[in-house]
């Protein structure tokens, strides 16, 4: 799509640029067919052409292309003056010439004499001339507001006018005349200097100035002839250079000059007090900005990792030391499913690397129609939440589209995994917004929020950025706070624990050489720790192995968000294998229970088979399944029967986690129900 | 006949439009009209209620009724008034009009949950047998059925599980008292839920499972009341059933005092885990709170039993009959005089056994009395399964009965011990399963045995190996897997560790 758009520019302009030189090519023929081969017809045809081109656009065309719209009109007018034909016509041209500039004179060694005068005549019954002078000159003339060339002879319309002649670091002159026919009135502008003037060049151009921290403009364009002793003695062309950008007013004492520029690090320079005092005009060397990149490596353990800087592609990962300019920028990593973003700033000649790991994408739609007090501040609050998610890649609404065109897009592109919609609740007065977060397979969650509270998104960030884990470490042992005992009393130990020496019935007095008072200690001991922990109870030590734990996901929480936590889901399992993977599946079955898809949670399910035997393990999955089951109504009654008996087979099976209930008696009653 | 003339007709013709207009206009206008109405009485009603005006603000709401029945605050109204009679009024009678009129009006209102919930709630108090909490449960299932989504199904299934606990029905309890918390994680509702899963697995006999579910109870909700209340029903269980460390004797207790009573008789524990003492000289019972006891309740002479309800208040059963600290007259118990112990069951029946009666009289709240038949009983202790565990010196027995009065376990006198006893002097329990018996005669003597919910025997040890010379008259399982004894004849307590 963008490609088809800059072709299409890049053909626009070649054409116009085509055409350009075959009109002066045209232009030329014609000059050159009457004055050398006397070809008056062939002539008149071409420029004829020339007029037809350039007359219905005069009053948008360049300087140089009004001039040889007035030459064509001279021409014409000379050509159909010979012509005893067309000799009318001649007055037209000359009108129209009159019309277009009356400040262009006749080619007098051209026109004849009694044309000339005609030219005169006719130019005299609607223009007065006015004859100019400039101290100093270069400045610019205005008349009644509009600029104008600064001609020493210029042809105003009868009646009044207000001539202003100005120039930086000078006091503008201004003068009101009055015009009447044949009136030749002469002015003479001298203009009495206040101030330094500093004229720069820039290489390259569209560099932002500023003096003392306030911003002038931007050095842009390209310089001219003028600048060839600037710029060739650094050995460059005029042409290199930006135009000449003049600092009109430079206060007396020093200032200071910054140039900045996108890739190129920013100049300082100090402007010295001798170029404000005495006041004069002053053009510096031409200032050429030096690049300023870095270097910027991202990788991704996940494949097919697409990666955009501010928008632009930059190829697909990994991608090592790429050259980019220094500055800000938002990475954004696309992968087949899910993206990662951040926004980054690369130093100058510093390396940067990232790790892209893929993260559901949120997309927000936008915020609905409704007017309400506070509705630009909570519209900046919506657009801002990315800068609040860490878990998930926010993509901002897409300036203008409506949010139902937005959603189908998303549909179709698969291009984000959540997508948010604000909508106010109508009312007498809006008070209340509802935010809706959905998944593309149509999990959705709302809440409603006060736009006028402090941080009426603060609830929805925190949501987003919730995200439970599926493990926690732990030593394979149940143990209890009881009171009056010094530490953590332990009911019940796996083989492998109590080979390591753990006793059962006894409290840990000690983890790791420190000692611990309460459950809630050992397991922070457990989650800070790797490998392996080291126990104490009363005098007997044991190393224990650090394992994995399986857990299920807490359902119903109101600090979580469900559809965000599904598309999480789905990117994990995307990237996991064997126990890691059904054991995601497990959750998201259970995240699919939430939202009472149980016949989707089942497919997950039934894929699913977990290696392990106690806690969160296989005969959960057949429990879960079981339920589902049950939920689908009496015609899968024998399917979750036969699910609950398979639970039944791993006793100690458990909900939740390892110390959650065990599946067993849960299973046994349902199957009991059945009956 | 009247014929309008032709100038006159196209006025005419307007104005026989215009009440056509007007009505057309007129349904949109009042609606609007009367939902601003609706607004301002409701929230007149609520600053009225806020400020606890409460006649203000009812009258304020039911004006809103009657004149905006259809507005979007009726059902609240509705839901609020209802509340208001439980919760201020003490009038639960009076809500379910309310709960009624919203429930068959309003069903498909978000209060409509809420109402049936409180209404199930209503029915579930008023329930006196297992059977009446059929009505209860189905406006429990209702909220599940027909709002899936409302905050109220965490509440629902809570009660479901208590429902279905109070039936006995242990496995159905467990399912919806588990899924109370697992499906609504976080919810207020979760700690209540843990709890009572963690009690109704003991009551399944899985002990473990039972210990679990009440750290997780003191781990994800430490600051609630349940996990105040999980902390000493694991320290009791973990001690008396898994410890089982052999009894010592700490001697006088509170704090070595001795001769500080006047004949302590009998003692019992109340709710929040203070003990009761009655005092035969004194004619009257004492709370025991941190080390001072403090008078409680009329004078009662000649109790024989003590028991505190649920709700705290002292009840004494004496010849004369019941004297209850929360009630002017003395309840006549039919003639019953040797009362040997007495209990409050969950439905608010109070059973009593009788030392020359070969029965249990229950005597429900409503007034009304049955004998269930029952050996001869000397001592008797409420069990928190519903039922019972009394005592039968002429069997010498100790049946664990259910909540119908029925026995479901046996245990002879000197099972597993190492001598068997003949007579029991008294029973109490702890509330975590747990009930001690202060026995006598035999080969064993006098002394104490601990058994467990299922009957099995846990602790034991005789007054001769603990060195205790006095007369016990009673006994209390303390929270923190003591035993505390009545000496009347030293006047004094004596606490076993």
């Amino acid at each position: 799509m963008r490609f088809r758009h800059f072709l299409s520019i890049f053909l626009l302009c070649a054409a116009l640029w085509g055409q350009d030189a075959a009109l002066k090519e045209t232009f030329l023929q014609a000059k050159a067919l009457w004055a050398t081969q006397g070809d008056r017809e062939g002539a008149t045809a071409r420029f004829d052409s020339v007029v037809a081109a350039l007359a219905p656009k005069a009053a948008g065309l360049e300087p140089e292309w009004i001039q040889v719209l007035c030459e064509s009109y001279n021409w014409l007018a000379v050509l159909d003056d010979r012509s005893a034909q067309n000799k009318a016509r001649a007055q037209v041209r000359l009108q129209a010439l009159i019309d277009l500039n009356p400040d262009f004179d006749l080619d007098r060694a051209l026109t004849s004499q009694r044309l000339a005068a005609q030219f005169d005549r006719m130019k005299g019954e609607k223009f007065a001339l006015v004859k100019l002078s400039y101290a100093p000159e270069g400045g610019r003339l205005t008349v009644d507001g509009r600029a104008t060339p600064a001609l020493p002879r210029k042809y105003l319309p009868f009646g009044n006018h207000k001539l202003v002649y100005a120039r930086p670091g000078h006091a503008p002159a201004e003068v009101t005349l009055d015009f009447a026919p044949k009136d030749a009135k002469p002015v003479d502008f001298k203009l009495t200097r206040t101030s330094s003037t500093v004229t720069l060049y820039t290489q390259p151009s569209d560099v932002e100035v500023f003096v003392d921290g306030k911003s002038l403009g931007y050095a842009i364009g390209k310089a001219g002839p003028e600048a060839a002793p600037l710029a060739v003695p650094l050995g460059l062309r005029p042409e290199d250079l930006s135009a000449p950008f003049i600092i009109p007013e430079l206060a007396p004492g020093k200032h200071r000059l910054e140039l900045r520029a996108g890739c190129y690090r920013t100049k300082v320079l100090e402007l010295g007090a001798e170029l404000a005092t005495p006041a004069a005009d002053h053009t510096l060397e031409p200032i050429r900005m030096e690049p300023s990149r870095g270097l910027l490596s991202v990788s991704s353990a996940w494949p097919g990792g697409e990666l955009f800087l501010s928008g632009r592609s930059q190829g697909m990962l990994p991608l090592t030391n790429l050259q980019v300019c220094s500055g800000p920028y938002d990475v954004m990593v696309r992968f087949p499913g899910g993206g990662f973003s951040q926004r980054i700033t690369v130093e100058d000649g510093k390396s940067l690397r990232l790790e892209a790991r893929p993260k559901p994408r949120l997309a927000f739609l936008g915020l609905e129609g409704g007017d309400f007090t506070g509705r630009a501040r909570f519209q900046a609050l919506l657009e801002s939440l990315g800068d609040r998610l860490q878990q998930l890649a926010f993509l901002p609404a897409h300036a203008g589209e409506p949010a139902a065109e937005a959603l189908v897009r998303l549909k179709a592109s698969r291009d984000a995994e959540l997508v948010l919609l604000a909508r106010p609740v109508p009312d007498k007065v809006i008070h209340r917004v509802e935010l809706l977060v959905a998944t593309l397979d149509g999990e959705e969650e709302r809440l409603v929020v006060k736009p006028l509270e402090q941080d009426p998104l603060e609830a929805l960030a925190a949501r987003l950025n919730a995200v439970p884990t599926l493990h926690r470490p732990g030593l394979g042992l149940s143990a209890l706070d009881i009171p009056g005992e010094p530490g953590p009393w332990v009911l019940a130990a796996t083989e492998p624990a109590l080979k390591a020496g753990l006793a059962v019935g006894r409290p840990i007095l000690q983890v790791q050489e420190r000692s611990v008072s309460t459950v809630e200690q050992l397991q922070q001991a457990e989650g800070s720790a790797k490998g392996a922990l080291s126990l104490v109870q009363e005098g007997a030590t044991s190393t224990l192995p650090l394992q994995s734990e399986a857990l299920e996901i807490p359902l119903g929480a109101t600090n979580l968000s469900y559809p965000a936590l599904l598309a999480h889901l789905r990117l994990l399992s995307a990237g996991a294998k064997g126990d890691e993977a059904n054991l995601i599946k497990l959750n998201l079955a259970l995240g699919l229970m939430q939202f009472r898809k149980y016949d989707k949670a089942i497919e997950l399910l039934r894929d699913a088979r977990l290696s392990t035997v106690r806690g969160v393990s296989q005969g959960t999955i057949d429990y879960h399944m079981g339920l589902c089951f049950l939920h689908l109504g009496s015609a899968y009654q024998s399917e979750a029967g036969q699910a609950f008996r398979q639970s039944l087979k791993y006793p100690q099976s458990t909900l939740l986690g390892p110390d959650g209930p065990l599946v067993a008696p849960l299973a046994k009653q349902a199957l009991e129900d059945l009956k | 006949m009247l014929v309008l003339s032709p100038w006159f007709r196209p006025p005419a013709a307007l104005l026989c439009a215009l009440p056509a207009m007007a009505l057309a206009q007129a349904p949109t206008q009042a609606s609007a009209q009367d939902g601003d109405l609706a607004d301002r009485l409701y929230h007149s009603g609520e600053r009225a209620y806020a400020s606890k005006a409460y006649k203000e603000a009812t009258d304020t709401w039911e004006q809103l009724l009657q004149t905006s029945p259809r507005s979007e605050f009726a059902p609240l109204v509705l839901l609020r008034l209802a509340r208001h009679q439980v919760e201020v009024e003490h009038k639960p009678e009076a809500a379910k009009p309310y709960l009624d009129r919203l429930r068959s009006e309003y069903i498909k209102a978000p209060e409509a949950a809420d109402g049936l919930l409180l209404h199930g709630q209503l029915l579930a108090q008023e329930a006196r047998r297992p059977a009446d909490l059929k009505d209860a449960m189905a406006e429990f299932n209702r909220v599940l059925d027909l709002f899936p989504d409302a905050s109220a199904c965490a509440e629902a299934r809570l009660e479901l599980a208590r429902a279905w606990r109070d039936q006995g029905q242990w496995g159905r309890a467990l399912q919806q008292a588990i899924d109370a918390f697992r499906l609504h994680s976080g919810s207020a509702v979760a700690p209540r839920a843990m709890f009572e899963a963690a009690e109704i697995l003991d009551q399944m006999g899985d002990l473990p499972g039972c210990l679990r579910m009440l750290q997780r109870v003191r781990s994800e909700a430490p600051q609630s009341p349940e996990a105040q209340e999980a902390a000493w029903r694991m320290a009791v269980r973990v001690k008396h059933r898994l410890q089982k460390p052999p009894f010592r004797n700490e001697g006088p207790w509170p704090a070595g005092r001795t001769k500080w009573l006047k004949t302590p008789t009998l003692l019992s524990l109340a709710p929040d885990g203070d003990l009761l003492v009655f005092q035969n000289d004194l004619d009257r019972a004492f709370r025991l709170h941190a080390a001072e006891a403090g008078p409680l309740g009329p004078p009662a002479p000649g109790t024989r039993a003590l028991l505190a309800s649920p709700k705290g208040a002292l009840w004494m059963l004496t010849k004369n009959g019941l004297v209850r600290e929360d009630a002017a007259a003395v309840q006549p118990l039919g003639g019953l005089g040797a009362i040997s112990g007495a209990a409050l069951d969950r439905w608010g029946s109070l059973w009593v056994a009788d030392a020359k009666t070969p029965a249990l009289t229950v005597f429900a709240a409503d007034g009304g009395s049955r004998t269930v038949a029952s050996p001869t009983l000397n001592a008797l202790a409420p069990l928190p399964s519903g039922g019972l565990a009394v005592a039968a010196d002429a069997d010498r027995k100790l049946l664990f009965l259910d909540a119908e009065g029925q026995p479901r376990i046996v245990v002879p006198y000197g099972k597993d011990l190492p001598a068997p006893f003949r007579t029991v002097t008294a029973l109490a329990a702890d509330g975590a399963g747990q009930v001690a018996a202060l026995v006598d005669g035999g080969d064993f003597g006098e002394g104490v045995v601990i058994f467990g919910p299922d009957g099995a025997l846990l602790r034991q040890a005789t007054f001769k190996a603990l060195g205790i010379s006095g007369r016990i008259t009673s006994l209390a399982l303390d929270r923190s897997g003591g035993l505390i004894l009545c000496d009347r004849r030293n006047d004094l307590l004596i606490r076993l560790n």
